[in-house]
């Protein structure tokens, strides 16, 4: 059984260690028709266009995973349930992201392996060691591979296929890689964005890449090693600490503001900064007119681009693009 | 056509006057957010500032626009919800239709009615430096879950040294106890004020409770509600005894859904009234009358429960069967959700609980604030079609 998740705050090492596979769920190309009947058009279209794939019969999930991250996503998961033959379950990621919220999750993964059972898989001991030491291969690879090129066609197919085949492609892909010249550096900070034409304008452009997008950077950026575990409940303490410890996304609270200083730190040897966001993405908007003012102060210069799925035209964007290079080369 | 006017507005006003007042002399003040647990505050005389009433304030002199502007130029985009925005605004502006809210000394944001107030506060902490607690309730899907409870249950333990660091105040059991249960008499003279909607006719319309929640919201806890409540009761019991309705030769009983249109409240309250139509409740107000039960001797954990399980915090599911409960006690025929921009919590999910609900409905568009989302031809004729549909 594949199980669809849309956020990165989803343990994919579960749903694998329970013998299923876990498939990111992107928007698609085709107009979203379908979706409108059922949510807002301001809902942002990562939120129609993953729910007009569901309805259209594009998607070879039979259950989905959510997250409350998000308002959108957090009333999503009724909609998707009442309109598709998918079971779907809701996992509640706390908010606040510290210490005092930990035992909270813990109790919510030790809930979700009953619901993965339920489903008809079984998590073992045996089964997540290996999942962890999977998916701890696959991130390191694809950090390998970035710091030698990012290469966003290869992060999105991973997300979209077993854990296994996910390795052997960013296998051969490293085998293939090649480092650039020294050219003028663009951090891209967003939400989504899982059409890899964009990235390409920026190439074209003249630019070397590196990114903070939940798509790209932060579907692999965890810094929790594996380590020996003895029990499954381990394996779980062992999730919560990976995941409360990932790439902070803009959806939650840091006491100590992790998510800006984290931005900032990655800025450092940048030479510009794009906010690459999704039309009424709040999480990051409330973010960006802050941020881009500490931003400024490094002496950044910073873009804003405003995306909406299936991309309308990418030549605009190729002439934006090109302009701020302009500005920066 | 003059609109029938309750002289409880008129006293309302005065309470409000005196609420913004002290705010102007509290010595310690937290800004906190509409759902939130308010009663510690007050049991720790914290005055607490309602930025969503100031929204709401904003909206009803028709200046959404004007302070958003301020907000929108420093970067803020026209798509975050309007509250925010004129709040922010109002922040830059250094003024508003009161003069500005008084400076905070922490902010308080729970999540318990949407996300996007986690981030509000994040913005206002960065402009502030001041510190931020956030109470964590998180989303009761289908089951409200003892573990979350539990988790929500220890925020508040936290939430309570947290404010006796930031005040250097100690919190009294005793006065804790006494706020709680003014609470409660507060909430349920204010219940008693909408289940007065239930005679035919009906002596208020859902614009009057509206007009007239602010102390419910904000002096939550405190003696005023309560005794403003049972007086506003008493003039509707006149009405009742009168025979009078609130709106002249009441024909069609409606259920209004999502937060008001703050900047049309007199155009919608005339539109219906002409039409022999009465708004006779709605699901917003009625959010603040199931606040606070205290049917466990651990108040903490009645107050954990009650502040996860509210309206904006529960699924589908649950929101269809509190309206569908609305609908049954209310008797009314039809329901009018404003599908509201600035709320995705509250919005996203209208079109499913079309479906779910025993009554016939219809959506229009508008915001709760910005004026420039409203568009006066296509309401209308909306309106109309369904009016006349259920004639």
């Amino acid at each position: 059984m594949n199980v669809g998740y849309l956020c990165t705050y989803t343990p994919k090492e579960l749903i694998d260690a329970a013998g299923f596979t876990p498939i990111r769920i992107f928007a698609g190309d085709a107009q979203i028709s379908l979706a409108t009947a059922h949510i807002q058009s301001y809902a942002c279209s990562q939120a129609r266009g993953s729910f007009e794939r569901a309805l259209r019969g594009e998607l070879d999930v039979q259950a989905v995973v959510f997250t409350r991250c998000c308002d959108t996503l957090m009333r999503l998961a009724d909609i998707w349930e009442r309109n598709t033959e998918m079971k779907v379950y809701n996992l509640e990621f706390p908010t606040r992201v510290e210490e005092k919220s930990k035992e909270f999750y813990f109790n919510e993964l030790k809930d979700f392996v009953k619901v993965l059972e339920e489903w008809g898989g079984e998590v073992t001991l045996e089964s997540l060691k290996e999942s962890f030491s999977l998916y701890y291969e696959l991130e390191e690879k694809l950090k390998k591979l970035f710091s030698i090129k990012p290469d966003y066609d290869t992060a999105k197919k991973v997300q979209e296929m077993n854990v296994r085949d996910a390795i052997k492609l960013v296998d051969e892909r490293l085998r293939e890689a090649e480092g650039e010249d020294k050219k003028p550096r663009v951090l891209i900070t967003g939400s989504v964005c899982p059409f890899v034409e964009v990235y390409k304008l920026f190439e074209d452009a003249g630019f070397a890449l590196k990114d903070d997008i939940c798509t790209g950077t932060r579907f692999f950026t965890f810094n929790t090693p594996p380590r020996d575990i003895g029990s499954v409940d381990e394996g779980l303490r062992f999730l919560v600490e990976k995941y409360f410890d990932k790439a902070p996304c803009p959806t939650k609270h840091f006491p100590k503001d992790d998510r800006f200083n984290y931005v900032l730190e990655l800025a450092k040897d940048c030479d510009g900064v794009v906010f690459l966001l999704l039309k009424f993405c709040e999480p990051h908007f409330y973010d960006y007119p802050q941020l881009k003012e500490r931003l400024e102060e490094m002496g950044k210069k910073v873009l804003l681009l405003e995306l909406e799925f299936p991309i309308a035209s990418y030549e605009q964007l190729r002439t934006r693009i090109e302009a701020f290079y302009e500005v920066i080369a | 056509m003059t609109l029938k006017k309750l002289r409880a507005s008129d006293k309302m006003k005065q309470i409000m006057a005196g609420y913004y007042m002290m705010g102007n002399q509290a010595e310690v003040n937290g800004w906190v957010t509409s759902g939130a647990p308010v009663e510690l505050l007050y049991a720790m005389d914290i005055y607490p500032v309602y930025p969503e009433n100031h929204g709401a304030l904003i909206g009803a002199a028709k200046q959404g626009p004007y302070f958003s502007d301020f907000a929108e130029k420093r970067g803020f985009s026209r798509d975050l919800c309007s509250y925010a925005r004129c709040d922010i605004g109002c922040v830059y502006a250094g003024t508003s239709p009161i003069g500005g809210l008084p400076k905070p000394t922490f902010l308080f944001a729970c999540n318990n009615i949407c996300n996007t107030v986690v981030k509000w506060y994040q913005v206002l902490s960065r402009i502030f430096k001041v510190p931020l607690f956030v109470l964590d309730t998180p989303f009761v899907r289908k089951e409200l879950k003892e573990s979350y409870v539990k988790y929500v249950h220890d925020q508040l333990y936290e939430f309570v040294d947290f404010l006796e660091k930031v005040t250097g105040r100690e919190l009294s059991d005793s006065k804790l106890r006494e706020t709680i249960l003014n609470s409660i008499k507060g909430v349920n003279a204010y219940s008693e004020v909408l289940r007065m909607a239930r005679h035919k006719p009906s002596p208020l319309t859902c614009f009057d409770a509206f007009i007239n929640m602010a102390p419910i919201v904000c002096l939550r806890g405190t003696e005023y509600p309560i005794q403003f409540y049972a007086e506003m009761k008493e003039e509707l019991e006149e009405r009742v005894r009168k025979g009078e309705g609130a709106v002249d030769n009441e024909e069609i009983r409606l259920l209004w859904d999502n937060i008001p249109v703050w900047y049309r409240l007199k155009w919608f309250a005339e539109f219906f009234a002409e039409r022999n139509a009465c708004l006779v409740a709605d699901t917003y107000t009625n959010a603040w009358t199931g606040f606070v039960s205290m049917d466990k001797s651990d108040i903490f954990w009645s107050m954990a429960e009650t502040y996860t399980f509210i309206y904006l915090n529960i699924g589908l599911e649950h929101m269809a069967e509190a309206i569908n409960r609305l609908i049954d006690f209310y008797d009314v025929d039809g329901v009018v959700i404003h599908s509201n921009r600035s709320c995705k919590p509250y919005s996203f999910g209208q079109y499913e609980l079309q479906k779910m609900i025993n009554a016939p409905s219809v959506v229009i568009e508008a915001d709760m604030v910005d004026s420039r989302a409203f568009s006066e031809a296509q309401v209308e004729t909306r309106l109309e079609a369904f009016l006349e549909m259920l004639r």
